[in-house]
Formats: structure tokens, C-alpha cells, sequence
């Protein structure tokens, strides 16, 4: 059952403010609600303010509570209370003291001694005024009592009735001892005269005894009570009463001033509780109110504090990243309008997110298309800043700078030149590059062949400058051309043997002919010494020709335009095929793997290839001891490798770079362009040729060809 | 659980509300005695006699001084006595007497419980005269036994000027007698 706060407030303030109002009229106005009300409703006020007590009570505990909980909203909320209860307690305590002062003072001066005395003097005059009258009736009673006393008994009536005439009496009656009336006389004829009192009598009968009398509460009838002695001693002992009202005007004043001595009496005497239950009603007040307005100062608090809390919060979990938080309507007020405007923000901020993380995305898409594109270009790509720091570089660039790690940032260029000499003539002209343009914005490409001990690579460098306001990159874009650049040579040569085969093949058969019949045409003509130089010289003519035929024809095979015609063939066939003709040297080892793929390719062209390779370890095994040929046949996934290596002296570091060009040769003998050729036929073959040199000694090369595919 | 939570609360606010308004009720001093009481039977009608110890302290003297009039209530209850079953009264009937001084006058003006009036001039003979209840008439009819005849008497507060009344601080005006109980 969760009953909110501001309605059981609400409800509380309502009825201790109606319990309060019935309170004060029961103070004011005795005959609207009785003593007994009263107590009710004072006992229900001190219920409604114990319970307000303990709902305040309860309510400063859970707001301790949540502060000492660090919810959010509460130390605001307990602010907003303590502030709200002072501005409360302070001027309602100001006005309650001042108010029991002046109701202390105002109740103390009803009760002032002036009008005292002046009730008191009222009262004593009227009581002068009614003794006058009695003392007045007292002498005209005793002159009557005297005349009938004197008189006879038949002139008795006669007698009173003149008298009382005469004196404005209103009624006389003469009673004897037994209370019986003797004689009578009255204003009024019809007048039934009340037997008075017997003490009254008897008193009478000793002298005379006055009794004032109230009839009604409106009039005041002065009874008085005289003996009278008779000349005859013998005779009853009469009594004379005379009743005698005292004037409207004299006892109507009399009676009000009694009246107001009166209740000023009473009033004088319950002053005390007066003021008691003025100050009791007062406080009963003062809590109310009080209380009231801290219990209120928590529903005012908690409605200040709540949006604001709420607010609070919602920037905490907009910090956390929770950009969906929106905050409900809190009316039309500032604290709307700034709800309004937060969550107007907030959808801002999430849409702004939403683009961001978008933006981000395809950034991100962006930037791993361009790794994923860098990290697969063969071309090695570097960022550096101005101060030669490498910010970023793909796996090509640290292959090809031989770098363990992939990546290679935050590592000064001066790192890389003391682990990779090889690249130090490029880096230096990097450093110089970026000390003299770090204000221009000049792109450079320059090609560098670096040679270290045994390496020579070609490589073409691009610097790109990247600048912005603050700070300069340079992209460093170094491409591996060695390969290229090879392959330029090779395109060169072919042109240079076709050339060569064209200009020099066909003047050679004239001139061996030419030679030929100058021999036999002269031979029988000149003398024996001569014709003897004759076939000399004609011999080696000839000879010439032949060797210069042997040369442009393998010129002419290097330069062929390539013409291959592929079959389904199996290498290792093949290569046992080649070894059939070398088995009289028994040197050649071969270890194959089972099944090999079959390859297609140009039976006759591989053929020549392991021919001339294996030629070349021969050549090389020539001066050898324990020469031997390993040949190696091996299946890989989706290529065929053979090897062929040998114990030779193998080639020298100087030329091994460029072995496969034509004319490169460590042989003494041989055209050079044997290695050339295999080259060649391999690359037509879309495969692939590497040659090196074994630790120890002798040559190894391998050729990689694609199985399976036409 | 929800209705039952409900009602203990509704609960728990009437029994703080009754015991709170329970505090303020009148804390009853014993300070008129009944005593001498006799009963006179005239075969339905009957008349009741007795006599009161009432203290008067200073201030209800002064009280009465100060004009304020002091009214009794005699309440007379005939009641039919059950072993088993509840009391049952079978006839309640109240009766006032009081005592007023007239300052114009100066005199005690006594009102008996018939209705009587007398005037004293002196406080002691007029608070004599109230301490005899004489005559208090209730007709019944005694067809059984067992009735009891309780007799209470106590200040009447309600007649009390108003500050009096509500000043429930005040114990001086809870005068009341002990309940009188005679066999009928």
C-alpha cells in the first residue's frame, strides 16, 4: 500500500485545518459544539499533530536514508527541506510568541481595575438605591403599624387602606402569629396574597425585617415585615407586610449592572483557564501549521528536487553513453522548459551519436579497407611525423625492412637504419628530405639500388607530404622494383638476340660458302704451302661461322617469341627421363614425394630446362672430389617444387643477383645465356626460379610450377 | 495482505485517536461522599433521602463568591441485576440542584432538587442546605427482586462558564461521589 506523501499531507492539513476552525468556535461560541466536542476536537488535533509528527519522523529517516545511500536528488532534497521548513518555523514562531504576548495582555487588560470598580460601585449604588427604598417602606410600614395599633379593630381596614394609599404602597397585609391574614389592601383588587415564609413572619414579629425579592428576573419586589403593637395588650401579636416593587427603571438598571458584575466576576475568575485554552488552541495552531509546513516543505522539496534528480541522473547515464534516457513532462514551468530542452539535447545528442557512430563506422570500414589494402600491396607504405617518428606502416614495409614486429610505430627511422643498413642510404635521404621541406610541400620519387655485402635491391621511393595546421606526415611509399627492373633487362636483351640473330644469322651462310668455294676453287691453283694456308684460314673461317651460327642460334632461342604448348605431363617422369642420359656418371641422387600432380606445360622446353641445369652443376662439379646432383621433386598445395642442387663451387655473390641475365656466367666457356633461357621458359610457364647458394658449398635451384591447371 | 494492511492501519489511527481523546477525559475525583440514604416506598411512588459530604476548597468557595453558579447532577438508575445476563437499567432519571450567590442582593440562592428555591445569606447555611437531598421522587414498580438502585452525583461542568469547561488541566470542577448502590 504506497499512499503518496502530498495526498496524506493534504488530507492531514485539511482536517487538522477544519478540526482547528471547529476548535476556535467551540472557544467562541458555547452553544455550538459542547465542552464535550471541544475535548473531541482537541484530542483529534493532538492525534493529527502526533501523527504528523510521526509522518515527518518517518519521512527525515528514508531522506537520511537515501542520502546516506548517495541517491541522487537526496542531499537536494534534504537542502530544499531545511530551507523550506526554516523560512517555515521562523516567522510562524515570531508570530505564535507574539501572539501569546498579546494575548496574554489583551486578556490581562479586560480585567482592569477601573472597570472593576466601576462594576463594584455600580453594583453598591444600585444596592444604596434598593436600601434607600427599604429604609423608605421600613418608616411608612412602622407609621402604619402605629396608626393601626392605636386604632380600633373595625377601623383597622379602613385605616391600612388609607395609609397604604397614601403611602403608594402596592399591597398590605396584616398576618397574625399562625400566618393568617387579618387585614388586606391592595392596588390590585384581585390580589391572593402568598403566605410568606414563618421565619419570616417571626422575624417580623420581633422587629422590623426587610427581604428584597426577585420575581421572574425582571422585577424586584421589596417585602417588608413590621409588628405592630396594640393598645390592647391583650390582643394577637399582628405582623404587617407590605410588598412594594421597586420602579422598572431603577430595577432594570439594578439587575443589568448585577448581571455584568456577574459574568465579569466569572470572567475574572476563569481568566486563568482563558488564557490556557487561548494558548493551547494557539499552539494546537502553531503546530499545525508547523508541522504542516515541514511535511509540506517534503512534497514541495521532493517536486523541486525530483526533476532536477531526475535530470541528475539522466546526464549520468548520458556520460555512461545511454543516450536514450528522456526524462517525462514536468509541466509548462522553468523546470519544463528545461526538461523539454534536456531531452530535446539528449535526442540531438543521440542523433548526432547515431551519425558519429555511423561516420565512425564507415571510417572504420575505410581504414580496414585500407590496412586490409595495404597490408596486401607488395609496395611498402610508412607514415612518419616531422620528427621522423614511424606512425604507421603496412607488413610490406616491415618485411621488407626485415622488421620482427608487423607494426612498427612510435619507432624513430635512426632504429631502423642501425637494425637494416641496407635501406640506410634511403632513410638518410628521408631525414634530409623532411629537414629541408618541412614548409614546402614538394612530392619526390627517386629510385635507389642498395647494395649491402651480398644484397642488391632496387627500390623506387615516393614521398608524400601530408600537412595540416598543426603538424606534417610524410608518406614514404617504397616499392621493390628489383624485380622489374630485372625483368626490363631481360625484355632488352630478347630485343638485343633478336637483332643480333637477325643481322648476324643471315650473312653467315654466304660467308661460309663464300669460304668453302674459295677453297676448293683455289686449292689446286696455288702452291702446296699456299693452298695449306688456304685451308687453314678457310677452316677457321668456317669454324667462326659455325661457332657465330651456335650463338645467334641460341640468341635466336632466347629472343623466340614465346611459344609454348602445353600438355597434361608428369615432371617427375620427365626427370627421370633427363637422368636416363647422365647414368654414366652415376652422381645424380633423386628423392621424389609420392603421387606428383600432373602439370601442364611444354614437355620439350622443361625438358631442355633440367638439361641445362643439370649441365651446369657438371660444370660446376668439374674440379669437385665427391661431386654429386640431389634432385628433389616435391608435392606442395597446388604447385610442384624441383629442386636441383649440387656440391660445386658454386656462383659467385657478385653476380648471383643478376645470374639469370644474359652474359652473366662464372663458366669460362659457354654463351652465358644458358641460365637465361631457363629463366625464360620458366616465367612462360608461370612459374617461378630462385637460385642460391648452399652454406657450405655448391648451388641450389628451385622452380616452383602450378599444378593441375591448363 | 492488501485489504488486511489497510484495515490495521485504519486501526492503529482510531485507537491512537481514542486513547489521545481517552487522555483528556475528565480525571474523576472522588469528592462527594452519598451517604444516609433512604428510601421511602409509597406503593409505586418513591422518595429518596440522603445526606452529602461535598469539600468545598477555597476555590470553589471563591468560585461561588465570584457569582458562578454550581449545579449538581443527581443521576438515579434502577437497575435489574442478572447472574447471567448484562444489567439491564430500568429506569434512569436525573435530577439538578444548585447553589448561586446574587451580589445585588447579597444573598445564597439555593435551588433544590424538587425546584425549590431558598436564600441565604450566609455561605454556610446555604451549602448546608445543599448537602440534604430530601424528597427526590421516581416512580417503579418493584415486580422483582433483584433491582439495585445506583445513585451517582457530580458536579455538572456543563453549567460551568465555558473557560472552565474546556480547561480539562483543571481538576478543581471534576466533583463527583463514588456510585451509591442499594438494594431496592
Amino acid at each position: 500500500m504506497k499512499i503518496k506523501l502530498k495526498y496524506i499531507i493534504t488530507t492531514a492539513a485539511f482536517i487538522g485545518v477544519a478540526l482547528l476552525i471547529l476548535l476556535a468556535k467551540s472557544i467562541s461560541n458555547s452553544d455550538f459544539i459542547s465542552s464535550d466536542s471541544f475535548r473531541i476536537l482537541l484530542g483529534l488535533n493532538i492525534f493529527f499533530i502526533c501523527s504528523l509528527i510521526i509522518l515527518i519522523a518517518v519521512q527525515i529517516f528514508r531522506l537520511l536514508q537515501s542520502v546516506k545511500k548517495e541517491i541522487t536528488g537526496s542531499r537536494l532534497t534534504l537542502r530544499l527541506v531545511m530551507s523550506f521548513a526554516l523560512m517555515g518555523i521562523v516567522p510562524v514562531l515570531i508570530v505564535y510568541l507574539v501572539s501569546v504576548n498579546f494575548l496574554t495582555k489583551s486578556i490581562e487588560s479586560w480585567f482592569d481595575v477601573k472597570v472593576e470598580s466601576a462594576l463594584e460601585g455600580g453594583l453598591t449604588l444600585g444596592q444604596k438605591t434598593i436600601d434607600i427604598l427599604m429604609s423608605d417602606i421600613e418608616l411608612k410600614g412602622k407609621s402604619i403599624a402605629y396608626s393601626i395599633g392605636n386604632a380600633d379593630i373595625e377601623q383597622r381596614n379602613n385605616i391600612l387602606t388609607d395609609l397604604r394609599a397614601k403611602f403608594g404602597i402596592q399591597d398590605a397585609v396584616i398576618f397574625d402569629q399562625d400566618s393568617k391574614i387579618i387585614e388586606l389592601s391592595s392596588e390590585k383588587n384581585n390580589l391572593i396574597p402568598l403566605i410568606p415564609d414563618v421565619r419570616d413572619l417571626e422575624r417580623g414579629g420581633e422587629g422590623f425585617f426587610g427581604r428584597i425579592e426577585e420575581v421572574t428576573g425582571e422585577e424586584i419586589y421589596l417585602k417588608a415585615f413590621i409588628p405592630i403593637i396594640s393598645k390592647n395588650l391583650m390582643s394577637k401579636k399582628l405582623i404587617l407586610q407590605l410588598s412594594q416593587p421597586i420602579p422598572p427603571s431603577i430595577s432594570n438598571l439594578a439587575l443589568s449592572v448585577e448581571s455584568v458584575y456577574d459574568e465579569y466576576q466569572q470572567l475574572t475568575y476563569s481568566r486563568n483557564s482563558l488564557k490556557i485554552i487561548y494558548i493551547l488552541t494557539l499552539t494546537l495552531v502553531l503546530l499545525l501549521a508547523l508541522l504542516s509546513s515541514v511535511a509540506a516543505s517534503f512534497v514541495i522539496s521532493r517536486k523541486f528536487s525530483s526533476p532536477l534528480a531526475m535530470l541528475a541522473d539522466a546526464t549520468r547515464q548520458i556520460s555512461k553513453g545511454n543516450y536514450k534516457k528522456i526524462i517525462s513532462e514536468q509541466g509548462k514551468d522553468e523546470i519544463g522548459m528545461l526538461i523539454g530542452s534536456f531531452n530535446s539535447m539528449t535526442s540531438q545528442l543521440e542523433e548526432a551519436t547515431k551519425n558519429s557512430e555511423k561516420d565512425r563506422e564507415r571510417v572504420e570500414i575505410a581504414r580496414t579497407f585500407l590496412e586490409t589494402i595495404l597490408a596486401h600491396l607488395t609496395t611498402g607504405v610508412i607514415v612518419i611525423d616531422d620528427k621522423k617518428i614511424i606512425q604507421l606502416n603496412n607488413v610490406s614495409a616491415s618485411k621488407m625492412l626485415q622488421n620482427k614486429e608487423n607494426k612498427m610505430n612510435n619507432i624513430n627511422i635512426e632504429k631502423i637504419i642501425t637494425n637494416n643498413s641496407l635501406f640506410e642510404p634511403l632513410f638518410k635521404f628521408v631525414e634530409t628530405y623532411i629537414d629541408n621541406n618541412k614548409k614546402n610541400k614538394i612530392e619526390i620519387s627517386k629510385e635507389f639500388r642498395l647494395k649491402k655485402d651480398k644484397k642488391e635491391r632496387t627500390v623506387m621511393l615516393q614521398i608524400t607530404p601530408l600537412r595540416d595546421k598543426k603538424n606534417t606526415q610524410y608518406v614514404l611509399v617504397i616499392d621493390d622494383i628489383s624485380e622489374v627492373t630485372q625483368a626490363q633487362r631481360h625484355s632488352a636483351w630478347g630485343e638485343i638476340a633478336r637483332r643480333l640473330a637477325h643481322e648476324i644469322k643471315n650473312p653467315l651462310t654466304p660467308i661460309q660458302l663464300s669460304a668453302e668455294r674459295i677453297q676448293h676453287k683455289f686449292s689446286d691453283k696455288l702452291s702446296k704451302e699456299d693452298s695449306i694456308i688456304l685451308e687453314r684460314s678457310t677452316k677457321v673461317i668456317v669454324n667462326q661461322v659455325n661457332a657465330l651460327k651456335i650463338m645467334v642460334n641460341e640468341f635466336a632461342e632466347y629472343a623466340r617469341p614465346p611459344k609454348i604448348e602445353k600438355d597434361a605431363i608428369r615432371i617427375d617422369n620427365l626427370v627421370d627421363e633427363v637422368i636416363e642420359l647422365y647414368e654414366i656418371d652415376k652422381i645424380i641422387t633423386i628423392q621424389k614425394d609420392k603421387n606428383i600432380p600432373i602439370i601442364y606445360a611444354d614437355q620439350n622446353k622443361l625438358r631442355q630446362v633440367i638439361i641445362n641445369l643439370i649441365e651446369n652443376s657438371q660444370d660446376a662439379l668439374k674440379e669437385i672430389k665427391n661431386p654429386i646432383i640431389k634432385i628433389f621433386i616435391r608435392k606442395k598445395v597446388g604447385e610442384v617444387e624441383l629442386i636441383i642442387e649440387d656440391n660445386g663451387i658454386g656462383i659467385p655473390d657478385e653476380i648471383i643477383e643478376r645470374i639469370f641475365e644474359p652474359y652473366v656466367t662464372s663458366k669460362k666457356t659457354g654463351t652465358g645465356l644458358g641460365l637465361a633461357i631457363v629463366y625464360k621458359i620458366i616465367e612462360e610457364h608461370d612459374g617461378k626460379i630462385k637460385i642460391e647458394r648452399i652454406n657450405t658449398s655448391g648451388t641450389r635451384v628451385i622452380i616452383k610450377l602450378k599444378s593441375g591447371e591448363r | 495482505m492488501h485489504y488486511s494492511k489497510k484495515i490495521s492501519i485504519i486501526l492503529i489511527i482510531i485507537i491512537g485517536a481514542l486513547l489521545i481523546t481517552d487522555s483528556l477525559h475528565d480525571t474523576e475525583e472522588n469528592e462527594i461522599l452519598i451517604k444516609d440514604v433512604v428510601i421511602n416506598s409509597t406503593e409505586g411512588l418513591k422518595k429518596i433521602n440522603f445526606n452529602q459530604e461535598i469539600n468545598f476548597n477555597p476555590i470553589v468557595m471563591k468560585a461561588i463568591d465570584r457569582g458562578i453558579p454550581l449545579s449538581f447532577k443527581v443521576t438515579l438508575r434502577v437497575v435489574e441485576i442478572s447472574d447471567i445476563w448484562p444489567n439491564k437499567t430500568r429506569l434512569n432519571k436525573v435530577g439538578y440542584y444548585q447553589i448561586e450567590y446574587k451580589s445585588l442582593r447579597k444573598v445564597y440562592k439555593i435551588r433544590d432538587i424538587n425546584g425549590n428555591s431558598y436564600e441565604y445569606k450566609y455561605i454556610d447555611e446555604a451549602v448546608q442546605k445543599i448537602l440534604k437531598v430530601e424528597n427526590f421522587e421516581f416512580t417503579f414498580i418493584n415486580d422483582y427482586e433483584n433491582y439495585e438502585l445506583w445513585l451517582n452525583v457530580a458536579l455538572d461542568r456543563k453549567k460551568l462558564p465555558k473557560p472552565l469547561q474546556v480547561n480539562y488541566f483543571d481538576t478543581t470542577w471534576y466533583m463527583t461521589s463514588n456510585k451509591s448502590i442499594h438494594k431496592l
